[in-house]
């Protein structure tokens, strides 16, 4: 876009240049001196202008002296200089100071920002480079207003949960659409072995130029049923003319853990259990010493545990499990550019490679990359380019949450076990207590190889200065190979002689679109016009092979396997086919009007219902413009606009529409069975969108900011509908329930010191109120809680809220757990020991109300401070694996040390009930128990840089060494690991804030390199 | 430069105009209903995808014989499991949401709608199977309704008009959901009478020998089960009768031959077959250890049934004692076929049936008695073929159908109470939605 821009403002300089009286000259540069190529400079209030060669100098013809140069260039604030009697005019552009006059990607183009009526959060390269993390949405966190960030649990390579403007749906996709260089990039898990890994992983983030958060209808309506949970934009850097600048960023660090648990020691343990025994034995008025008592057994198990001993009995900590769940975790990633051109080619060229190794045990990713953006003038009407990037990405993984090899359910085992026996071999049950998921980081290898190309082509033709067209074809390669080999001693392999598997998947998007652009300036009057198709067709397979009997656990691969247990192979496609356009119209820079529509064809969606429409309209008021505005000196900006819009879901999965019969096998034949019966009315999720914002900068725009107040409403919510069994299907999928997120949104951006020592702050927040307003007719709620969970979804509550029996505490006389009884109508105060009679009640929610984050920056002579905070409030955590580890010994998980406050003596006043071995009490997982608060402030990322003074060592452009420290401190009231979990194993769109054996966030801290050349 | 602005003004045009045949795409893993029944070929696969469904967990793959031994334990079996489901079976403190009683209920209708789909496209089937394809079709529907009817439904009463609500009769393949989706509970009587009718069609249409799938002596041997539970014994004995002197079949010399077997027995009379290709067998599950592929030994035996053998019963030997309790060798090994009816029951219920019309019982009797190394008696009564029919059938899925139909206890409990079994409401609960 921009090069159209500077191709129309050519074309503008010949048709109107005769006018000029005089000429005036000079050079753009940036602060540090180096010119600025392309940079446009038109004289203010005409037509007059030109852009910069390629040694950043301009000369333009002015009427006198009266005029005004408006300088302008991509990514810096416009600056506009008084000509006066000069001739010479040397101008330095700052970047992005200014926050109103950026430019902004939108979906299929570009806008300078005070001319938007949408509502678009931006960042760039600044806000996510040389960040210790593995993918951009980690770095991203806590920086756009609105955008919810959350990592699921501490593994490396998991993806991050990444919500817009709240949940937006219930059994349909909730992440926002990402687009890289015009590629849709699927966020859906194409791994096979465990939890979803991240595609964006795959991306180099130093890359990016910039990433647009496309958050109300009138900004992501034009990306139609892709659009309701919102478009993240993310836009690569692309090369500017000039002399090549190399740079060169190496860091290096390491991470542990944020917090730990307290566990118990061994004499505690002992202590803990033998109370419990006792307790259970005068339960059943058994005498300790008789041979079937609970106290007999639980010695028995006490030498069991020891290692078939009485150590026991000495009070030494053998083993504490939990540190043999983590590892001193190191990093390393390099970082090598080039980017560079001359007046027809521009080129930016990458290469990456970097080492995180996760802080559990065995768990780790490297990844190494490289991308290649070359953009090139054929003609002076003609431009086109080519982005290429290339990612390999190997993941050691380890189990999900839920599986007993999972190195965080370690710290089940008991403390007086020792960890290895006499020959150096691991212990494992029954010396162990359950399967010691060790043997699997020694024993077992799971990796995940990855690799991914993104490729896309653009050619981009002015036929008039009015007039262009830009077509794009894209590409997204992607396979990944997982090969996972458990040997004999492992869980999985043990009863096999070593199992293994290895998948093969495979998955490649192709997309092309043509947009048509037109635009016309005259007068007042800015019009603009944009007509578009696209094709979208995603082709994704798998195969798979799993194998026993390996001779031995050297062997990996399944040439040793004796017996081939399973092989498959799959295919899923699906496609989308798309016709939009929008209009624009400004009057005078004050009256903005946007509108765009869209329509959508999937092969997703029902025969009755195969295309959708999807309309927006918005508008804004640029007050400022106003001349009761004009010279206010305290009011330097100020717009007012309003947007409604429709957009939809359509990650509904594939086929569900049909009708279909599935293969099978019965006696070694194929057989087809009844599979899901057809709904040919099955549609895209739609959601509209009401959004009031302003955006104001004040003292001549040192403090900006934006203020949106939106309400989201979405229906024909996918669901997965009961039907009666009789029918020989349980469910259908139906577009039936309506859920709604409405919210406040606020952003400050800040230069609150602007001479030699530099203070900038900018400040975010949110409030968002999600809400179920309805289900399928008659249906209240959505219940998978089973008896462990609380996540339910239900009518007048946000998704996934708690739900269960409400813990009353301990009754002090005799030890048992209560719960309130919480019958409606009933008293409220009415406690009861028995579990059943406890009615469930909404308990809380695990959707924080409010989500912000603040980030300072100091710079002084060559040196930068950068801290950033982050945090969530009003949420709350089901600390779910607490029904074992917190149970006051009911069976022989190792306890957290807070259950010593046990219930032990009539009259004694504790929230922990009396222990009883074998017995149930209070250990429930359904109850309001084991439910802590989850809000918390992060000092997410703390930055210290220096920057050494330019071309102190002849060769040296720049120069910074810098240290930075993620996850730094943790403020939180949260009793468990770290606030900021989902348990991976039932991350969906409906579970939030389930703590599950899930691991920690890391806490890296790292000292690095940049160089330029 | 004028020739490259049209074309691509064309091009651009051309685009816009783009077939929309880019959106149909097919599944690759699946066929749609209409694909699936266009082809003489494509009914046989749905119909072998009957049998496949009847093999699942819910019903013959396991859990349907597990659940009535559970149900009827009464201290011989002791469940010691950490799934709450069949816990609760076990203890008869079933609720509504039992998983594995609704899995049940949910696969054999899965069953029963397969079986009408084929029987919905019988013309399309080549004229020289379709007796066959019918009958087998047939069988399907009545055995999976029988199932159903007698485990969810009250006792049927032999000789009482048996309006006592049973489950829903469905006939027609489900196409699409409607109002005629929510259908009503049958009487037991009405659910008997259409298993009967399905079952001596298909004992009509289906050949003497069709592989491991239903044939003649299989309906045969279904109906003599069918008779047995409505307390028609000389129909029950004719049945029987019929199967025994078909010569099709015959009894295993050696009784631990009979089991963990990868292929049919020349005792079997239908079976599901297993492999570790496809089938499922959860008896092995639940029953086994870990050692032979089983879970943690969640079914343990009590010395209160082994009490019951006599000690040269040959029978004993099927048990065996693994991780730390008795186990029965019956479904020790996976991946082995489950055998559903055999010749054995044939005898047992021929015997019983003979006992009870006041005629010898010794021949059938003793045919599965010595059979057991035990010596062969003389003046059999019916307490002695119920108790034998209570040994030799021991595991194998008949425990709580036959104390319903003897007006048994268990546990205590005077009789099974039917109404234990909540799921029909949980199947019903749905209606209340739409």
């Amino acid at each position: 876009m921009k090069h159209f821009f500077t191709t129309a403002l050519l074309c503008l300089v010949m048709a109107v240049g005769a006018y000029a009286q005089r000429t005036v000259a000079g050079k753009v540069t940036d602060k540090a001196g180096e010119p600025l190529i392309g940079a446009s400079v038109t004289v203010k209030n005409t037509k007059v202008g030109t852009i910069t060669d390629i040694n950043g100098m301009f000369s333009v013809k002015v009427q006198d002296n009266s005029a005004v140069l408006v300088v302008s260039y991509t990514g810096y604030s416009s600056q506009e200089v008084a000509v006066g009697s000069s001739s010479t005019l040397n101008v330095v552009l700052g970047e992005n100071e200014q926050l109103i006059d950026e430019v902004v990607v939108i979906g299929y183009g570009k806008q300078i920002r005070s001319t938007l009526t949408g509502n678009i959060a931006k960042l760039t390269n600044e806000n996510v480079k040389g960040m210790p993390v593995v993918s951009v949405e980690q770095a991203m966190q806590g920086q756009a207003a609105g955008v919810n960030i959350e990592s699921v649990n501490g593994k490396v390579g998991a993806a991050a949960r990444v919500r817009v403007r709240g949940v937006g749906s219930i059994n349909a996709g909730t992440e926002p659409l990402f687009v890289v260089d015009g590629i849709p990039l699927a966020k859906d898990a194409r791994n096979t072995f465990g939890a979803a890994m991240n595609p964006l992983a795959d991306l180099n983030f130093n890359d990016i130029e910039s990433i647009e958060v496309l958050k109300d209808a009138s900004a992501k309506a034009i990306y139609g049923s892709r659009g309701s949970n919102g478009v993240v934009l993310i836009t690569t850097k692309s090369g500017r003319s000039g002399k090549s600048q190399i740079e060169l960023d190496m860091q290096y660090g390491f991470s542990k853990p944020t917090r730990k648990r307290e566990f118990l020691n061994s004499s505690e343990y002992v202590e803990l259990f033998t109370e419990a025994a006792n307790n259970s034995d005068d339960l059943e008025g058994v005498a300790y010493d008789e041979s079937y008592s609970w106290t007999t057994f639980v010695k028995n198990r006490f030498r069991r545990y020891s290692g078939y001993n009485d150590d026991w009995m000495q009070g030494i900590d053998k083993t504490n499990w939990q540190d043999e769940a983590f590892q001193d975790a190191s990093i390393y990633n390099t970082q090598l550019s080039l980017s560079g051109g001359t007046d027809k080619v521009r080129y930016y060229v990458s290469a990456n490679a970097g080492f995180n190794e996760g802080i559990l045990v065995g768990n780790h990713l490297s990844k190494d990359g490289a991308r290649m953006n070359l953009d090139f003038d054929a003609t002076d009407k003609l431009k086109v380019g080519v982005n290429l990037a290339v990612t390999r990405t190997d993941t050691r993984t380890v189990s999900d949450d839920n599986a007993f090899s999972t190195p965080m359910q370690l710290v089940a085992l008991a403390p007086i076990t020792p960890l290895r026996d006499e020959d150096g071999l691991l212990y494992d049950r029954p010396v162990t207590t359950y399967y010691n998921g060790l043997i699997d980081v020694e024993d077992a290898t799971r990796k995940v190889f990855s690799n991914r190309t993104l490729a896309n082509a653009y050619g981009d033709y002015s036929f008039t200065e009015n007039l262009a067209l830009r077509v794009e074809a894209a590409a997204n390669l992607y396979n990944v190979r997982d090969e996972a080999r458990f040997g004999e001693r492992t869980d999985t392999g043990n009863d096999s002689k070593g199992y293994g598997q290895s998948v093969f998947a495979g998955a490649t998007d192709y997309n092309t679109n043509a947009v048509l652009r037109w635009n016309k300036a005259f007068d007042s009057h800015d019009l603009g016009l944009d007509l578009g198709t696209e094709y979208f067709k995603s082709t994704n397979n798998r195969t798979s092979v799993q194998g026993e009997q390996f001779p031995s656990d050297g062997l990996k691969t399944l040439a040793s396997a004796a017996v081939i247990t399973g092989g498959t192979s799959s295919e899923d496609n699906y496609s989308f086919l798309s016709y939009f356009g929008r209009a624009r119209y400004n009057f005078d820079r004050k009256y903005l009007f946007n509108a765009s529509a869209r329509i959508d064809g999937s092969s997703r969606f029902g025969a009755n219902e195969r295309y959708a429409f999807f309309p927006a309209f918005s508008a804004g008021w640029v007050v400022s413009e106003e001349g009761f505005l004009a010279d206010n000196s305290v009011v330097s900006f100020l717009k007012a606009r309003a947007s409604w819009g429709q957009s939809g879901n359509a990650d509904i999965g594939n086929f569900r529409a049909l009708g279909l019969y599935s293969p099978g096998s019965y006696n070694g034949s194929s057989v087809f069975s009844p599979q899901q019966i057809a709904n040919p009315d099955l549609t895209w999720e739609k959601s509209t969108e009401l959004n009031f914002g302003i955006d104001w900068g004040m003292f001549n725009n040192r403090i900006s900011g934006e203020i949106d107040y939106y309400i989201k409403n979405t229906n024909n919510l996918l669901q997965e509908v009961p039907i009666p069994s009789t029918t020989g299907f349980s469910t259908q999928w139906r577009n039936i329930g309506e859920l709604e997120n409405r919210g406040w949104e606020f952003t400050i951006n800040s230069n609150n010191l602007v001479g030699a020592f530099k203070w900038t702050t900018s400040f975010n927040i949110a409030l968002n109120k999600n809400k179920v307003l309805s289900l399928a007719d008659g249906q209240d709620i959505i219940d998978n809680g089973g008896s462990r969970y609380l996540n339910v979804v239900k009518v007048g509550q946000p998704i996934g809220v708690f739900y269960g029996a409400e813990y009353a505490g301990v009754d002090p006389q005799n030890g048992d757990a209560l719960w309130f009884v919480n019958e409606e109508g009933g008293d409220e105060a009415a406690t009861t020991n028995d579990y059943s009679e406890a009615n469930f009640v909404v308990l809380g929610s695990p959707l924080p109300d409010v989500i912000g984050g603040i980030g300072n920056t100091f710079s002084w002579n060559g040196l930068t401070l950068d801290v950033r905070f982050q945090g969530v409030a009003g949420n709350q955590i089901h600390r779910a694996g607490d029904i074992f580890m917190s149970c006051n010994a009911c069976w022989f998980d190792n306890q957290t040390r807070d259950q010593l406050d046990r219930w032990q003596n009539p009259g004694d006043i504790t929230d922990v009930p009396e222990a009883r071995l074998g017995y149930s009490n209070g250990d429930i997982g359904r109850s309001s128990r084991y439910m802590s608060d989850g809000s918390y402030l992060r000092l997410k990322n703390v930055t210290l840089a220096y920057d050494l003074p330019a071309n102190l060592i002849k060769g040296v452009r720049s120069l910074r060494l810098y240290a930075t420290a993620t996850n730094l401190l943790t403020f939180t009231r949260y009793d468990g690991w770290d606030p900021e979990v989902t348990t991976d194993f039932l991350a969906n769109n409906t579970t939030y804030g389930v703590d599950f054996y899930s691991a920690p966030q890391p806490k890296t801290i790292i000292g690095g390199i940049r160089v330029g050349f | 430069m004028k020739k490259v602005k049209y074309l691509l003004l064309s091009g651009f045009l051309f685009s816009v105009v783009a077939c929309d045949k880019q959106l149909d795409i097919e599944p690759l893993q699946s066929v749609s209903e209409t694909v699936a029944l266009d082809s003489d070929a494509n009914v046989k696969l749905v119909l072998q995808g009957a049998y496949d469904n009847i093999s699942r967990d819910g019903l013959y793959g396991g859990n349907l014989f597990r659940d009535a031994e559970l149900a009827g334990a009464d201290g011989e079996i002791r469940w010691v499991g950490t799934f709450g489901d069949p816990r609760d079976i076990t203890n008869h403190t079933m609720d509504a949401g039992n998983n594995d009683a609704e899995n049940t209920w949910r696969t054999a209708y899965v069953a029963i709608n397969t079986a009408n789909n084929v029987l919905s496209a019988l013309s399309i089937v080549n004229e020289s199977d379709r007796a066959r394809v019918e009958g087998e079709a047939r069988f399907i529907r009545a055995i999976a309704h029988f199932e159903l009817v007698r485990l969810f439904g009250k006792p049927y009463v032999a000789g009482a008009t048996n309006s006592q609500l049973g489950v829903p009769v469905v006939t027609t393949p489900t196409r699409g959901v409607t109002s005629d989706s929510y259908v009503s509970r049958n009487t037991v009587e009405e659910v008997y009478q259409a298993v009967h009718d399905d079952l001596h069609e298909a004992l009509d249409l289906l050949p003497e020998e069709n592989d491991v799938f239903a044939n003649k002596y299989t309906a045969a041997a279904m109906l003599a089960r069918l008779h047995l539970a409505r307390g028609e014994y000389s129909e029950a004995l004719t049945e029987a009768e019929a199967v025994i002197g078909s010569g099709a079949y015959s009894l295993v010399s050696d009784y631990a031959d009979l089991w963990n077997q990868d292929d049919n027995t020349e005792e079997a009379i239908f079976s599901m077959q297993v492999s570790n290709q496809d089938g499922a067998n959860e008896l092995v599950t639940f029953f086994s250890i870990p050692e032979y592929g089983g879970r943690d030994g969640d079914i343990e035996i009590e010395q209160k049934h082994i009490s019951l053998y006599d000690a040269s019963d040959a029978r004993l030997a099927m048990f065996y004692e693994g991780n730390g309790a008795l186990r029965t060798g019956k479904w020790r090994d996976q991946y082995k076929n489950i055998p559903v009816i055999r010749l054995a029951e044939m005898y047992l219920i021929a015997a019983e049936c003979k006992a009870r019309l006041g005629q010898s019982a010794d021949e059938y009797y003793n045919a599965v008695h010595t059979r057991a190394g035990l010596s062969a008696k003389t003046g059999v009564t019916l307490a002695d073929v119920l108790l034998e029919r209570r040994l030799e059938l021991a595991f194998e899925g008949h425990r709580i159908h036959d104390v319903k139909r003897l007006k048994g206890s268990v546990d205590g409990l005077i009789r099974f109470r039917p109404a234990n079994w909540k799921p029909i409401r949980t199947s019903f609960r749905i209606t209340a939605i739409n």
